[in-house]
């Protein structure tokens, strides 16, 4: 595989992979803040504190 | 006869709304974002197929459709970002959390893309110059603005009351920014007096010709327009962090502090043992 | 003991993979003390793969002073040590458990360590073996020495300044030994390196025995 092979490559892909990443970390904040709005209790996902 | 406060929920239910604490998600983001990776989309067919080699590198001139555009996001529009955000957060008039949201996003999008900066710059230079790196002022001060980012990410990492961390990651972005052109400056005076003179870079004879005028500026809008994109959504996840966080900062603490006393199982003993008649010696 | 030993490194290790300050905080100063380094030792590039064994070395020991000052903030809270020196636990488990998850970090380390290396100094490691032995006699030395000297230090006041004053001049034969393997591992030239080894190998295996046997008096004595 040449150098410019190479460098498309990882240019695309590291980008390609970053985005997804944030789509998904995204998603799951987005799914933390339902389960906390919809929790009316507010210890209810504390942990016991020691 | 006693007079009893409503129950707590009944006085919830009377409360006015609470304001939306999701970030909104713009129409014209997703624009941005489809416009962008079309745009990588053409970059890669022309810059790899269409366009000719060049006359002095052959095909090796084809990177350069990358790899400057990455690095002017990487140095300068990051820069831009980061460093205006937190003047703006820091800024009393203009202080709002959404400048340091916008500069930390800035930061680590910023990071992936000044890494992709060097490895895009090695791959390139290592036919070239027939090293993998060289301590230029380019790439070193690359690689120190990594460094720095990373620094900045794990501070803001560290759990902190909101305005205190955001005046705190203004301030340290502020600082990389004062620092790096004098790291670039005093990197490029070590290299030249080492080599007594100019320092020619043998790379950059290139004869454009139209068609790899087009795709050059092709690159540098469609990674601008990608940066503007992942700013985007990255800022929207550090707002949901933000609105869930508090509560899962108690979680994580909890946790942590678990974590040491797992082992013991019971809780920790406000006092120390009093020495070898303690009676819970080691086996 | 040995199932102690397990129990503890696998705690530190847990704690290491959901707070990740080895990969985001210790992994970044080394790759500083690189590029410092290389500021220090010049533009120069033949002077530079000259000075590489030493500069890997060199920021193996300023990063393990890190990991071993990280190894000891995670029992530093509130009568955390307290709790396990009354949980019945082998003190000589604790020392094992802990020099272990260090010694496994550190061999993390050392793999980007020369990865960077080779990468920024534009060198070559011709004789791996050498190079891998080293690494590996070296780590469980770092590990024991450094855990040992964490426990000493612990609980003071002083302990970030006091413990790299302390344990650094008692490293100071791996950079030694460590340096001079690998200028022998780069060049080709063995048999210059292999008789370093034995100083990697006597100062592993002292200061595994001394560990086991003297940390509990160190645990009594904090």
């Amino acid at each position: 595989m040449s150098y410019v092979d190479a460098g498309y490559a990882i240019a695309l892909s590291t980008v390609f992979v970053y985005a997804i990443s944030l789509l998904v970390r995204r998603r799951r904040w987005d799914r933390a803040l339902t389960v906390k709005e919809s929790t009316p209790d507010e210890g209810a996902a504390a942990a016991e504190r020691p | 006869m006693t007079t009893t406060a409503p129950p707590p929920n009944d006085l919830v239910a009377t409360l006015p709304a609470v304001p939306r604490l999701r970030p909104r998600r713009p129409r014209w983001l997703d624009v941005v974002g489809i416009l962008g990776v079309i745009g990588l989309a053409f970059t890669v067919w022309l810059g790899l197929w269409v366009t000719p080699p060049d006359k002095f590198q052959g095909n090796l001139a084809r990177l350069l459709y990358i790899h400057p555009a990455v690095a002017t996001v990487a140095l300068y529009w990051v820069g831009i970002v980061a460093a205006g955000g937190s003047l703006l957060y820091l800024w009393p008039r203009t202080r709002s959390l959404f400048w340091d949201r916008l500069a930390a996003s800035a930061v680590e999008v910023g990071a992936v893309f000044a890494a992709l900066t060097l490895v895009t710059g090695s791959l390139w230079g290592r036919p070239v110059w027939g090293v993998w790196w060289t301590w230029d002022a380019r790439l070193t001060s690359t690689a120190l603005l990594l460094l720095l980012e990373i620094g900045y990410l794990a501070l803001r990492r560290v759990p902190a009351d909101t305005a205190v961390r955001a005046r705190r990651c203004a301030v340290a972005a502020l600082l990389i920014a004062v620092d790096i052109p004098i790291v670039h400056f005093s990197v490029d005076w070590w290299n030249t007096l080492h080599q007594g003179g100019t320092f020619i870079d043998p790379g950059f004879q290139i004869h454009a010709s139209a068609s790899m005028s087009w795709t050059f500026l092709l690159g540098f809008v469609a990674f601008s327009l990608v940066f503007v994109w992942l700013l985007g959504v990255r800022y929207q996840v550090e707002v949901l962090q933000d609105a869930v966080g508090d509560e899962e900062l108690e979680v994580s603490l909890a946790e942590r502090w678990s974590e040491d006393t797992e082992l013991i199982g019971a809780g920790t003993s406000a006092r120390p043992p009093s020495g070898p008649t303690e009676s819970g010696g080691a086996s | 003991m040995w199932h102690d030993a397990v129990l503890v490194a696998g705690k530190d290790l847990r704690i290491e993979a959901r707070s990740r300050v080895g990969l985001w905080q210790v992994v970044p100063f080394a790759v500083l003390v690189l590029v410092l380094l290389a500021f220090a030792i010049g533009p120069s590039q033949s002077e530079l793969r000259h000075a590489a064994p030493g500069i890997f070395w060199v920021a193996l020991l300023f990063s393990t002073v890190l990991a071993i000052q990280r190894s000891v903030a995670v029992e530093s809270g509130e009568g955390t040590r307290d709790g396990l020196r009354l949980s019945g636990i082998d003190p000589a488990g604790i020392f094992l458990g802990k020099a272990a998850a260090v010694g496994l970090q550190l061999l993390a380390l050392q793999l980007v360590l020369w990865a960077l290396v080779t990468f920024l100094f534009d060198v070559r490691v011709q004789v791996v073996w050498l190079a891998a032995v080293a690494c590996l006699l070296a780590t469980v030395g770092l590990a024991c020495a450094g855990v040992l000297y964490g426990a000493l230090s612990a609980g003071l006041r002083v302990r970030d300044t006091l413990l790299p004053l302390l344990v650094l001049p008692v490293l100071a034969p791996v950079l030694l030994a460590g340096s001079k393997i690998w200028q022998a591992a780069l060049s080709g030239n063995v048999s210059s390196g292999t008789q370093w080894l034995k100083i990697l190998v006597p100062f592993a295996v002292i200061y595994l025995i001394v560990g086991i046997v003297l940390y509990g008096p160190l645990q009594e004595a904090a």
